[in-house]
């Protein structure tokens, strides 16, 4: 591609003017409306009058975004931003966990929140309870929405409006530990069955204690995620379109769950699992005690292929799902709340987090694929050198972007999520599944309780 | 001055009663402050609907005992307020136990390492909540964990337990940590009460052929009964409300293990889609049941004190 990201350009202080990452749409409305603006901001010629590098018309003192931490790539983009327009951005920082409380009670006592950010989980809930302000009419808005991966839109664009912008995607994906398998002369599964009969033999001949490590902790995309992942793959949803729960009796997330907790109950299953969350399992998983870890985010390669943080770094490999390798993917995303001081530069803002910045590179979108192994909302960067070199030291790239071919948004295997019931549902699900695995009922009672309490959370 | 009237300030004197009045001003109005509108201002929002929109806006629809019948009806609820009375009749019950033998122990002077122990004592209080969570998380893990090392390597156990993600062990495996962190502050309040008590009584007692269980029995317990009544009230109002260790080491699971009140009250209203008047009502049900258990142990205990 011609506007593809130079994979040297990551640095967002040493993005280069030479091959930015300008669409053809944004070209043409750089050209008839940008040189008049050539003198105004210090930007290069060709990117006056685009949506990235036109100064606002109005003033501000300053503007905030409202995030969950994540290294310190919001004190970078702040002082850019500063260095950029010369306004000065607070951020309100907390742990991911903490963020829609934060969010919420900043929102709640008044305060001004320009951009902020969220998962595809929460977004629905933000955009019914009026947090969320459309930005379908600010300039440029038709060319990223344009740009964007058919899952971001489906997050990002609600009822025909953009209503934020990426953060990032992902795609869940299998991983292996190369060495056990070698010793074990295994080959990555291909069938469940083949993968219950791997597991059997290495616990028997004592290779693995616990052959594999699920991602099975109490969150929302965790336990639940693992559950959808399986189902998904074998061909079953949660939902169907009409609203219909799929979890009644011989259906294909019941069947799945009942294999699933057999996992548990032959003693395959590594007990850790139970606790962890992504990141954690990652790292216990590079302990290399265990064969196979279960479906999950691709980017926490990065945890366990990372020398400075894995003892068994570049040993552990990615693989498909079984079957046709069907799986599921989320995206997040950031977005200007309405508490905002002003639309026109809240919009400037967001643009540096979910869009380009200044010098119209998805600088954000580009450092996060690098440092991060994080997947993009846009086509123009997913199909960059950001990914196809960034993803590069953690893992098998091409494997990966052919998993991401087949994946499907997690929302439409569950569209509860666009609910407001979904998260308190989401709550009992966790726990009527965790007893199941954890042998306190069965899985037909755990699936039974969990229809059940649709009905509860239903009334609210 | 002597034979003429004391000249006061405000021209005469304040009546007792009006100088207790003055002087409790202050301290009532910070407790108004800081206690008793918080406690309203949560009651008002348990009788309204408020979600973040209400919030925004400022106009609270009135529910009137809504939230509380949604509350009540809830399993998950009825399920965390059994959780939270077995948790809180584990650690109080523990706590004041242990507190007693410690303090008694560490209130022996002639014992030499009374100084060193006293101070070792305290340090935990000194861990905040939280990072207390995570140090035991560690501690608990089911296969890199100091607990089951250690109990390995005395023949304790044959293989790892995992704590924290079995349901029949998982909300001890939370008390434990929890009972470590607020144990000082019991300790300190019964060794106070100790130190109290005439050392002649007990010679007395010696005398009269009394033995150490007699001594603790007939002396020391009835002492310290009126501080074991307050740690009862202090302890039970804070194991209740227990929230810091249950996030950070088991976020209520597994399943529905760990689910405590205060994690249901702020699951309700701090996660979408943010009921925050049914979370409101959870917590003024919370408070009821704090206020009712610290009636029966006034009721009960000072009573045979008395």
């Amino acid at each position: 591609m011609a506007n593809e990201p130079t994979g040297k350009d990551w640095d967002m202080n040493r993005i280069s003017w030479g091959a930015p990452g300008i669409g053809r749409r944004a070209f043409l409305q750089s050209s008839s409306a940008g040189v008049a603006m050539a003198a105004a901001n210090g930007a290069p010629a060709w990117a006056q009058g685009t949506p990235w590098a036109d100064v606002p018309k109005s003033k501000v003192d300053k503007l905030n975004f409202v995030v969950w931490t994540y290294g310190d790539i919001y004190t970078k983009i702040a002082a850019k931003f500063k260095e950029d327009w010369g306004v000065t951005v607070d951020s309100t920082i907390s742990a991911f966990n903490d963020h829609p409380p934060k969010l919420l009670s900043m929102f709640a006592g008044g305060e001004s929140i320009d951009v902020s950010q969220s998962s595809p989980y929460s977004f629905w809930n933000f955009i019914s309870q009026g947090l969320v302000e459309p930005m379908a009419d600010m300039p440029g808005a038709a060319g990223y929405v344009a740009d964007m991966t058919d899952m971001m839109k489906t997050v990002a664009v609600h009822n025909g409006k953009l209503m934020g912008m990426p953060y990032f995607s992902t795609t869940w994906v299998w991983n292996y530990f190369e060495p056990l398998l070698e010793k074990a002369k295994f080959e990555p599964f291909k069938t469940y069955e083949e993968f219950m009969e791997q597991c059997r033999k290495a616990k028997k001949d004592k290779i693995s204690e616990y052959p594999v490590f699920w991602v099975a902790g109490v969150g929302l995309e965790q336990l639940p995620g693992t559950w959808l992942q399986m189902t998904h793959n074998k061909g079953g949803v949660f939902f169907d379109k009409a609203g219909n729960h799929q979890l009644g009796a011989g259906s294909i997330a019941r069947e799945t769950l009942k294999w699933w907790v057999q996992t548990f109950t032959e003693g395959l299953a590594d007990p850790e699992s139970l606790k962890q969350q992504f990141v954690g399992s990652a790292k216990a998983f590079s302990a290399g005690t265990n064969l196979y870890r279960g479906p999950n985010h691709h980017y926490t390669l990065q945890v366990a292929n990372d020398p400075t943080q894995s003892p068994n770094a570049g040993k552990i490999k990615v693989m498909d799902s079984p079957g046709d390798g069907r799986t599921i993917g989320t995206a997040h995303v950031y977005f200007v709340t309405t508490a905002n001081r002003n639309k026109e530069w809240a919009w400037k803002l967001l643009q540096y987090l979910g869009g380009r910045t200044k010098d119209g590179q998805y600088s954000q979108a580009i450092n996060l694929a690098k440092d991060a192994m994080l997947g993009s909302g846009y086509n123009s960067v997913m199909n960059s050198e950001a990914i196809s070199k960034g993803w590069a030291p953690y893992g098998d790239v091409p494997k990966i972007l052919e998993i991401w071919k087949k994946t499907t948004f997690v929302g439409e295997v569950c569209n509860s999520m666009y609910k407001p019931w979904h998260f308190p549902w989401s709550d009992r699900l966790n726990i009527e599944v965790q007893k199941a695995l954890t042998g306190q009922i069965t899985a037909d009672v755990a699936c039974d309780n969990i229809i059940a309490a649709i009905r509860q959370v239903q009334r609210g | 001055m002597s034979g003429s009237a004391p000249v006061h300030r405000f021209g005469r004197e304040l009546s007792p009663r009006v100088l207790g009045v003055v002087m409790n001003l202050p301290t009532l109005l910070i407790l108004a402050l800081v206690l008793a509108y918080p406690i309203y201002y949560a009651g008002y929002l348990s009788m309204h609907r408020v979600t973040l929109v209400q919030l925004r806006s400022g106009v609270f629809p009135f529910v009137g005992f809504d939230n509380y019948l949604k509350v009540l009806e809830d399993p998950l609820f009825l399920l965390s307020l059994g959780n939270t009375l077995l948790f809180t009749a584990f650690t109080v019950i523990s706590e004041v136990v242990l507190a007693v033998m410690i303090a008694i122990l560490i209130n022996q002077q002639d014992i030499w390492t009374s100084r060193i122990t006293r101070f070792l004592i305290l340090l935990p209080y000194a861990v905040p909540p939280i990072a207390n969570g995570l140090i035991w998380s560690f501690i608990y893990n089911g296969k890199l964990g100091f607990l089951n090392r250690l109990l390995y390597s005395v023949g304790a156990i044959d293989s790892p337990i995992d704590w924290t993600a079995n349901p029949d062990t998982a909300l001890y495996a939370v008390a434990v940590p929890y009972i470590w962190r607020t144990l000082p502050f019991a300790i300190l309040l019964v060794h106070a009460a100790l130190q109290g008590i005439s050392k002649e009584l007990f010679e007395a007692a010696s005398v009269d052929g009394a033995g150490a269980w007699h001594r603790f029995r007939h002396i020391t317990l009835p002492l310290i009964m009126p501080v074991i009544v307050v740690l009862l009230v202090l302890r039970t109002s804070f194991a209740v409300a227990v929230f810091d260790e249950i996030l950070a080491i088991t976020q209520g699971g597994p399943g529905d293990a760990t689910w405590v009140a205060s994690w249901y009250s702020y699951k309700k209203g701090f996660a979408p889609p943010f009921d925050i008047g049914a979370g409101a009502a959870s917590a003024f049900l919370l408070a009821l049941l704090v206020a009712t258990l610290a009636f029966i142990y006034i009721k009960l205990l000072y009573r045979r004190v008395d």
